[in-house]
């Protein structure tokens, strides 16, 4: 595949221009989140020495300090406190309307998580609408392993879809 | 004596759509700046702060400070490096600046910022708008720049307070006939409210003048001591009296407020720099808030105590904002008619509170002594507040 104006770039994948997470375990120490994704469980971190839950994922606990982390499992239903649907300037890899919610999960820290709403036509969404976890493959890219060659990497994503189909 | 900051001169190239690359844009503004003190030559600069965010994803160019000293003539001796706060960059840099020169590191420092946005196909500078916010979490939620989150700003604030559509809409009214005289300014349209009310959706309830455009400009300012400005310049003296800067979050599932529109991480921003600066909210007689989107001025004007929390939207519709009222904000255009090139828009704000206070604005505030710029920047996570007078703190 070429890219106009740069040949050299031919077959190559440039990171930089990639609007998904990179969530291989080489690159991301928080990957185990996307593979929970994939079984369709939506998690985040908690320390095991404070108990602080924080979203989204990390490396060490924000408030102690502590690397000593668990994956637990949010809620993957929760219900719409707002909504917004865009209809102009919608960023390339998105299509209008594109939906937009504040949704609470029912616990923190996720009483008031920012998330696209898919499988949704515009006008349908109404404050108060209960909505689920939604996970769907993204485009996988390529990690150069060496003597392996070049290995290609699946991936998903997320986002929240109304629980009661339109 | 203590080293105390002022603002001593400052420029900004043409903004808008430009037929120029990145050191074009920040050439045309150095030179604008040195042409309003032509007692400083480029040999008196002994530092550079280049506020620029988007040079790294649309110009191909990080470490962009030694480019841009290169290419101004700038040999710095004291400091010569680059800051990315995104759309309070300019002010960060002024904000450094002020630190250096006060702390002795550097005498006379040259604040220089702003983006070349506009890229030979247009789908990439939307696009890149995914590394404006946290990429991994809400950029890959489409959030960009984020018109979705200022719409769903706006409805929070329909809600909870009345505000209605027309005080929106007021803000665009008030700050694109400000600048209908500013030459530099991106858009120099008269709009009617009508107009305003019945323009394109963007994201509902938010329309086509509620929202700051894309920009391609720069702007620049110098900053030095009181004591080093005087041989310059026989204009009042313009004192950086007090700053806050404040971080709460980033991915926007934090957002620290009871809700959308409640900023309270502005909040403690004001207070900080009030304290600093041994004012009050009734001291300011001129403000430049970032009115990237028109709901945020109305959010601005409340968290920066001009007036209730709630009643925003009537202060801005009552013509509080306009010459003669209350506080005259955005006195040039502000974000909205100027528009928005990142890292020089702290700059803008500053260039035009330092006019006011020096009484050479193009709308002149009457007796203006105290004066206030104030960025938010990412997705509403960060507010950053300067406050300007004509004496120094005592």
């Amino acid at each position: 595949m070429a890219i106009l104006g740069i040949p050299i770039l031919e077959n190559l994948y440039p990171v930089t221009m990639d609007m998904w997470p990179v969530q291989a375990k080489e690159f991301n120490r928080n990957w185990q989140f996307y593979e929970n994704l994939k079984q369709g469980r939506f998690t985040t971190t908690k320390c095991k020495d404070c108990g602080k839950v924080a979203y989204p994922p990390r490396v060490i606990c924000p408030e102690c300090y502590s690397e000593n982390l668990e994956y637990i499992d949010l809620p993957t239903k929760g219900k719409v406190i707002s909504f917004s649907e865009e209809v102009r300037g919608v960023p390339l890899g998105f299509e209008a309307p594109l939906i937009h919610a504040v949704i609470d999960l029912g616990v923190e820290p996720v009483r008031r998580l920012l998330t696209r709403i898919i499988n949704c036509p515009a006008g349908y969404l109404k404050e108060g609408d209960e909505v689920q976890l939604a996970v769907f493959p993204v485009p996988p890219h390529p990690i150069e392993k060496g003597k392996q060659g070049t290995v290609m990497v699946e991936r998903v994503f997320f986002a929240f879809e109304p629980v009661k189909k339109p | 004596m203590a080293r105390r900051a002022v603002i001593l001169a400052g420029g900004q190239c043409k903004w808008g759509v430009r037929e120029a690359h990145l050191v074009d844009l920040f050439q045309e503004a150095a030179k604008a700046c040195f042409d309003d003190i032509p007692t400083l030559k480029p040999k008196d600069v002994d530092g550079l702060i280049v506020a620029t965010s988007y040079a790294g994803r649309c110009s191909f160019q990080v470490n962009t400070a030694p480019v841009i000293a290169e290419r101004l003539g700038l040999k710095p001796t004291s400091i010569c490096t680059r800051c990315d706060t995104l759309c309070a960059g300019g002010s960060t840099g002024i904000i450094f600046a002020k630190g250096l020169v006060e702390a002795g590191i550097a005498d006379i420092v040259m604040v220089a910022g702003g983006e070349k946005l506009y890229t030979p196909q247009k789908w990439e500078v939307f696009y890149s708008e995914l590394a404006s916010v946290d990429h991994d979490w809400d950029g890959a939620q489409g959030m960009g720049l984020p018109p979705p989150l200022f719409a769903l700003t706006a409805k929070a604030h329909m809600k909870y307070y009345g505000t209605k559509k027309e005080d929106f809409a007021a803000v665009s009214v008030t700050n694109y006939n400000y600048a209908v005289d500013n030459p530099v300014a991106q858009m120099q349209k008269a709009l009617t409210l009508e107009e305003a009310m019945n323009a394109p959706e963007v994201v509902p309830p938010l329309t086509l003048y509620d929202c700051c455009p894309i920009t391609d400009g720069a702007a620049a300012c110098i900053i030095t001591t009181d004591e080093i400005a005087r041989k310059f310049t026989d204009r009042p003296l313009v004192y950086i009296r007090g700053t806050a800067q404040v971080c709460l979050n980033s991915v926007t599932a934090n957002f620290p407020g009871e809700h959308l529109a409640d900023w309270v991480h502005l909040r403690i921003a004001a207070e900080k720099a009030y304290k600093a600066a041994k004012v009050a909210p009734s001291d300011i007689k001129v403000a430049q808030t970032h009115d990237c989107f028109s709901i945020s001025e109305v959010i601005e004007v409340e968290e920066l105590g001009f007036c209730k929390k709630g009643e925003g939207g009537a202060f801005c519709s009552s013509g509080q904002i306009k010459i003669g009222g209350k506080v005259p904000i955005n006195t040039d255009g502000g974000l909205l008619a100027c528009g928005h090139p990142f890292g020089g828009t702290g700059i803008r704000q500053a260039i035009e509170i330092m006019k006011q206070l020096q009484g050479r604005a193009r709308h002149q505030v009457k007796d203006a002594d105290i004066g206030l710029t104030h960025n938010l920047s990412g997705a509403n996570a960060e507010h950053t507040i300067l406050i300007y007078g004509r004496e120094p703190v005592k």
